[in-house]
């Protein structure tokens, strides 16, 4: 049994944030909870669908975020509590639901969860969804640490019920991935019954149509709302103050900010200087809590990743009321006390209270330090990003790459999101040269192979997941197929979001919850398109090539070819290594004309190293996959592969 | 009710090493094993791009009162855990003071920087010289040597708990690692890590050389 | 000599527009590769000296070196280069039938070496649809299936050096003027490789004024013939200025003139018309389209030939005084203005230390030739 399922109430485990999220929604009796995977926030969804059967909830992979969060309402306007959980610019994509959904209101409590990345540790942007709470008038909470993280969801609930609309939680990197004690509360009785009940006066929030429509009436049904939210917010328990009755400054922070905020007041020393005012609801903010905090000090010192979101609601709050509490000073994002860019730590916040109290604080001894910096870096060489060993990118890019240098017209390949969007380095020898969002790679590759009648001649490719297909690929395929755009898309199918985990996508035939569904065929849906579809393995390195090759030199608009082969990381490949692989010191030609150390200098499989002393190449049997590709990589054949019997 | 005073409050562990070595496992059984003490603990892990060849850090905050920012603030680490001999030392430049106690792994593990002959990796002199000149004391172990000899090189990172316990800084006690170690393990592998764990244990109880100074 | 590495050859040939794609540099190393009659190079090198670099006929040629490893004298001002005889010839009765491009000599000679154990293989250049396509030839049949010129610059020496690797030490080639030339520098062994032993045991030069880069000639004739595939590609010999191209769907005549509009820059560089570092060259003869000229210039091309003749492989007769003037002149004509151009455009002889030129000649010889 799952420990997240224990009904003892107070019993005490170590959590992760995300972890804490999912017992939340448990203790809340959330019967419903769909998301798509992106990290930091597809943990949520893997430990509730790990025990979705036990718990009798639906718990859903989603194609994209906006899918997931349209699921997760019709659980809503079912009467069943309903979650949707995403990372960052996972809201971007469900935004346009968002806006109408937040316009037509909920009926059971629902809660959107968004995990946002300061920092951008594993995404390509460090983007902000809390502004979106402001954009579609909606609650937006923001724990403050791992209990929180549990107890705030249920109260979410709770909210969403008593103003009938979403509610917002957003929590961060170091707080989804971040794990401490958490306390449990009881699970609720599970026995439910779905229905939609939509035969009452159309504009029945519990019986009628449920739709932003007629829009003058419905958006100030959601104004009340959240002017309502904003009134409970006075005496939220999520909202709490720490330090001295006037104190010198006042810091205002929220999320994981308040840890570090906390940490930095005591390695200064200045708790009886320094206040803390921690607010778990930070929108709309609680208007009379604020002014009582503000009145009591002169300098304020926001603290908060990563765009000055509560800052600059502070500072209107804070104009509003300036006859009644003076004017004050505020420290921040704005005039650069708190980096602008870039997730914060407990250093960060200790230099910049440091600043304004004025102490001058060293983290260890001179003496200590200069010994420090003189250790040479060169003492810990620098870790390059690359894909793992046994990798089915590293081949497929290999092959991109040589495909386009045998073409010779300066062709290119439009990146997506996944993995491979290290192909940017030389890991994937560097054959990327635009990254942006989901399905913005078939996108771009669209346009680039309209330009033709404009002078353009480069040989466009785009890359994209088998999960990143389904997200948002296909309307970028469909606008390529209908207006005749000339480019090749590369499916690299590794069976599974290999970079969040393996979570089960639509190309499946397994869902989040273990269950058998449908599959859906991404060479069929391709061919249905119209487009030229081929199949092949990449580690079969020359005929990739070769076929790459084929259908670049086709003119016949879209192109697709898929390459299969299962992640490296994936449990079917890591049970054991198709090959023994050694080297031939005899025949390995190593820093001679002929190689010069293809293998090392070049491929850069981890399981390869370069042995200074005598020259050669040896395998490393602890790191290497035994996917046997760097046989073939070799012009000497100095690279044997013997299948493991 | 935590069974033991720390040496401080809070007690601040980092293990690093590189992805794929189990830091992040290492790291949950560890801070498991001092829930069960009574204590509260906060894990800061650097998920993400850990799988793929890069350093992983956990940073680990025991507590007798409260959960702490799961970033460690600089120079303030108790005890280093180091899977991979290198990172030891990258960690040590960045929160190391001049009481800091480290334990380290011997095997290394080459950036890819290195396997392609462009950078140079130290041996194995220079990395104790500049531990030594960094840290209070410092333990050397072949980890990954033995647990290849039991048979998965991935038992390294359990033989570095049972010699951190064999250290005597935090209340580690067998009994919690057993039941941590099966929040993540199958039953049938309990044995293995046992004995794993034994042996990093024995390793700093019975041989005094791998005391550095 | 001096030899320098791959970004060198980048920078000297590649971004200069030199190379003419005759895959000397390639098949040596992952790094060099030929594809749809291009050179491309898949990945960087950095050593500073390497074979590619080496055998490459565009880039630090010297040719008083070669003449004189060759020859046993420097480099003279002769349009036809160092030679031993210059007759008319065609393939004999013991070669069987062949689309042969003219007297079928070359094919001949081939058939020779190979049947008489000479050479254990030939690189030669077939064809796919337009494309010439390089071929390790292991059979008559296959010499003469690889018959007729392709008037593409062809990577034939790509199949050269996959012969090479592996392990075949007998090799015949036949190339033009340029690939004559990287087989001369891979045969003196420009690496000083201790262990060195000449894979290649007869070389067959053909003469040539130019030839098209193949990806513009694809383009060209795809958008004339429409689909149609193509049996055969002739250019009859002078008077007549058009090149001949047979389809499934007849025949199509192209002035010469726009074919030379796709003849790669580096064509004009190019000083030998005639192959002179070869063992044989051979061309047409002017007004006599089922006959060749043919140029001994070995010990070891003349024996070959006196042996071919003997055992009916080849017909051999003089040539007559006014087609030695013609070819004389045409070949002299070619020279002197691809050495005007180049020292015009300071690719002569560089001088400074570490300077790196095209062609490297006594500077008298380079006068007495543009005199
Ligand atoms: C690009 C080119 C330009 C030429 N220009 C002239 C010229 O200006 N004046 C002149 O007198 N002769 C020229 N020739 C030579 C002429 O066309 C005949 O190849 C030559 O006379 C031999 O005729 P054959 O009947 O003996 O050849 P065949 O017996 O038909 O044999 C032809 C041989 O040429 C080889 N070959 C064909 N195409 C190529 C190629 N592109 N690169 C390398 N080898 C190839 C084949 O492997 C084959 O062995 C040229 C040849 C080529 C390929
Ligand atoms: S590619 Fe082969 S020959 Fe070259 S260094 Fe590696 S093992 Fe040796
Ligand atoms: S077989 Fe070669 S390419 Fe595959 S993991 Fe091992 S070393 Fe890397
Ligand atoms: S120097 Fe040698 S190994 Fe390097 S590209 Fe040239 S031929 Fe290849
Ligand atoms: S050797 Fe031939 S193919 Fe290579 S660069 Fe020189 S001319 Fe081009």
């Amino acid at each position: 049994m799952s420990y997240l399922i224990d009904n003892t109430e107070g019993a005490q485990y170590l959590l992760m944030g995300n972890e804490a999220i999912a017992r939340g929604a448990l203790e809340a009796g959330a019967k419903v909870v769909c998301g798509y995977p992106g990290t930091p926030s597809s943990d949520i969804i893997e430990s509730l669908a790990k025990i979705a059967k036990d718990m009798n909830i639906y718990v859903e992979w989603s194609t994209n975020e906006k899918v997931a969060m349209e699921v997760a309402a019709a659980g809503s306007f079912a009467g069943l509590r309903s979650m949707c959980v995403m990372k960052q610019n996972g809201v971007n994509v469900a935004s346009d639901f968002l806006l109408h959904l937040a316009g037509s209101g909920t009926r059971a409590g629902m809660v959107l969860v968004s995990c946002d990345d300061p920092g951008a540790l594993s995404s390509a942007n460090e983007g902000e969804s809390r502004f979106f709470a402001r954009l579609v008038e909606i609650p937006l909470l923001e724990p403050g640490d791992f209990q929180e993280a549990k107890d705030m969801i249920k109260w979410a609930f709770e909210l969403s019920e008593e103003i009938r609309n979403l509610v917002m939680v957003r929590s961060v990197t170091r707080m989804s991935h971040a794990s401490g004690n958490v306390k449990f509360g009881k699970l609720p009785p599970g026995d439910v019954h779905a229905v939609f009940k939509c035969d009452g006066f159309i504009l029945d929030p519990m019986e009628g149509a449920v739709m932003s429509l007629p829009v003058r009436y419905k958006h100030a049904l959601q104004q009340e709302k959240i002017k309502k939210a904003g009134e409970i917010f006075e005496d939220c328990p999520f909202n709490s103050y720490h330090g001295p009755e006037k104190p010198e400054v006042l810091i205002i922070t929220s999320s994981a900010c308040n840890l570090y905020s906390r940490e930095a007041i005591g390695i200064l020393g200045v708790e009886d200087r320094v206040g803390l005012l921690k607010l778990g609801t930070t929108w709309p903010l609680p208007p009379e809590l604020l002014k009582r905090h503000l009145s009591r000090t002169d300098k304020i010192l926001i603290v908060e990743e990563v765009l000055p979101f509560l800052e600059e609601n502070v500072k209107i709050l804070a104009a509003e009321m300036a006859p009644e509490i003076g004017i004050k000073t505020f420290h921040g994002k704005n005039d650069g006390t708190i980096p602008a860019v870039g997730e914060l730590n407990p250093d960060l916040v200790v230099g910049a209270l440091a600043q304004i109290v004025g102490i001058d604080y060293k983290p260890v001894p001179d003496e200590y330090a200069e010994k420090a910096e003189g250790v040479p870096t060169s003492r810990a060489p620098a870790r390059e990003l690359t894909f793992c060993p046994g990798c089915p990118h590293r081949a497929s890019f290999w092959s991109i790459h040589n495909a386009l240098q045998l073409d010779g017209r300066k062709g290119f390949v439009c990146g997506d999101i996944g993995c491979y969007g290290m192909a940017t380095l030389p890991c994937g020898f560097s054959t990327l040269k635009t990254l942006h969002a989901m399905g913005s790679g078939g996108g771009i590759a669209s346009g680039f192979g309209k330009l033709g009648r404009l002078g353009f001649d480069q040989p466009v490719l785009a890359v994209c997941g088998d999960s990143t297909f389904f997200h948002a690929e296909v309307p970028a395929l469909i606008n390529a197929v209908h207006h005749n755009s000339d480019f090749t898309l590369v499916v690299l199918d590794n069976s599974g979001t290999a970079m969040t985990g393996f979570q089960p996508h639509p190309g499946l035939k397994v869902s989040a919850m273990g269950e058998d569904v449908t599959s859906v065929d991404i060479a069929e849906i391709c061919r249905a398109l119209g487009a030229r579809v081929e199949i092949r393995d990449p580690f079969d390195l020359g005929e990739t090539q070769e076929t790459l090759n084929e259908l670049i030199e086709d003119k016949a608009g879209l192109k697709v070819l898929i390459l299969r082969q299962i992640c490296a990381l994936s449990p079917e490949k890591k049970a054991g290594k198709k090959y023994d692989m050694t080297i031939d010191d005899e025949i390995c030609l190593g820093e001679n004309c002929g190689c010069n150390k293809v293998c090392t200098r070049i491929f850069r499989c981890p399981g390869l190293v370069w042995d200074k002393e005598k020259m050669v190449t040896r395998v490393d049997d602890v790191i290497c996959s035994g996917c046997g590709v760097c046989a073939d990589i070799c012009p000497e054949g100095a690279i044997k592969r013997k299948e493991v019997a | 009710m935590a069974s033991m005073q720390l040496a401080q409050d809070p007690y601040n562990i980092i293990i690093t090493g590189v992805g794929g070595q189990g830091n992040v496992m290492a790291s949950r059984v560890l801070a498991n094993m001092l829930v069960r003490r009574g204590f509260n603990v906060t894990i800061g892990e650097t998920f993400g791009a850990s799988q793929r060849g890069g350093s992983v850090m956990s940073h680990l905050r025991v507590s007798a009162t409260s959960s702490w920012s799961p970033q460690i603030p600089r120079g303030r680490v108790d005890v280093v855990i180091a899977l991979e001999p290198t990172e030891g030392i990258r960690v040590l430049k960045d929160y190391g003071n001049p009481q800091v106690k480290i334990l380290s792994n011997k095997r290394a593990i080459r950036p890819v920087g290195v396997i392609a002959g462009e950078l140079d990796y130290p041996s194995m002199e220079e990395i104790r010289g500049s531990v030594q000149e960094l840290a209070s004391s410092a333990w050397f172990i072949d980890a990954t040597d033995e647990a290849v000899k039991l048979g998965n090189p991935i038992l390294g990172n359990i033989i570095m708990i049972g010699a951190l316990s064999g250290l005597g800084v935090l209340p580690l006690e067998r009994e919690d690692f057993k039941e941590a170690i099966l929040r993540s393990i199958p039953r049938d592998k309990l044995d293995i890590n046992l004995k794993a764990y034994d042996i990093g244990r024995q390793i700093i109880k019975q041989n005094e050389d791998s005391t550095g100074n | 000599m001096k030899v320098f590495g791959a970004n060198e050859l980048l920078e000297d040939v590649f971004e200069k527009n030199l190379c003419i794609g005759c895959g000397a540099c390639t098949y040596l190393c992952p790094y060099f590769r030929s594809y749809r009659g291009k050179t491309a190079i898949l990945f960087p090198c950095n050593l500073t000296q390497g074979r590619c670099w080496a055998y490459c006929p565009k880039v630090e040629v010297d040719l008083d070196d070669l003449s004189e490893r060759f020859f046993g004298r420097p480099y003279e001002k002769d349009p036809l280069g160092f030679h031993r005889s210059v007759k008319i010839s065609k393939a004999g009765r013991q070669v069987s039938e062949g689309s042969f491009q003219a007297g079928g000599t070359v094919s001949a000679l081939m058939s020779f070496a190979l049947s008489k154990g000479y050479i254990s293989a030939a690189a030669l250049t077939d064809r796919e649809g337009l494309r010439p396509v390089p071929r390790l030839a292991q059979s008559t049949d296959d010499i003469l299936r690889c018959s007729s010129s392709k008037y593409t610059a062809s990577p034939t020496l790509s199949a050269l050096n996959q012969a090479i690797n592996e392990g075949h030490n007998q090799i015949g080639v036949v190339g033009t003027p340029c690939q004559v030339l990287a087989i001369a520098q891979m045969r003196s062994n420009p690496m000083g490789d201790k262990d060195f032993s000449d894979p290649v045991s007869l070389v067959v030069g053909l003469f040539c004024t130019w030839a098209v880069d193949f990806r513009e000639f694809d383009a060209f004739i795809s958008e004339r013939i429409e689909g149609s595939r193509i049996t055969k590609v002739d250019i009859p010999p002078p008077p007549a200025e058009i090149m001949e191209v047979y389809t499934d769907n007849g025949k199509i005549e192209i002035p010469l003139d726009e074919i030379r509009e796709l003849v790669p820059n580096t064509c004009s560089y190019c000083t030998d018309m005639t192959a002179e570092f070869s063992d044989i060259s051979v061309g047409v003869l002017e007004g006599r389209p089922d006959m060749n000229t043919i140029i001994t210039r070995t010990e070891r091309g003349e024996k070959i030939v006196d042996e071919a003749r003997k055992e009916g492989f080849l017909i051999l007769d003089d040539i007559g005084k006014e087609n030695l003037e013609h070819l004389i002149w045409a070949a002299g004509n070619k020279k002197k203005r691809a050495f005007i151009k180049a020292k015009q455009e300071g690719m002569l002889n560089a001088r400074e230390e570490g300077a790196r030129c095209y062609l490297r000649v006594r500077p008298e010889t380079v006068e007495e030739i543009i005199a």
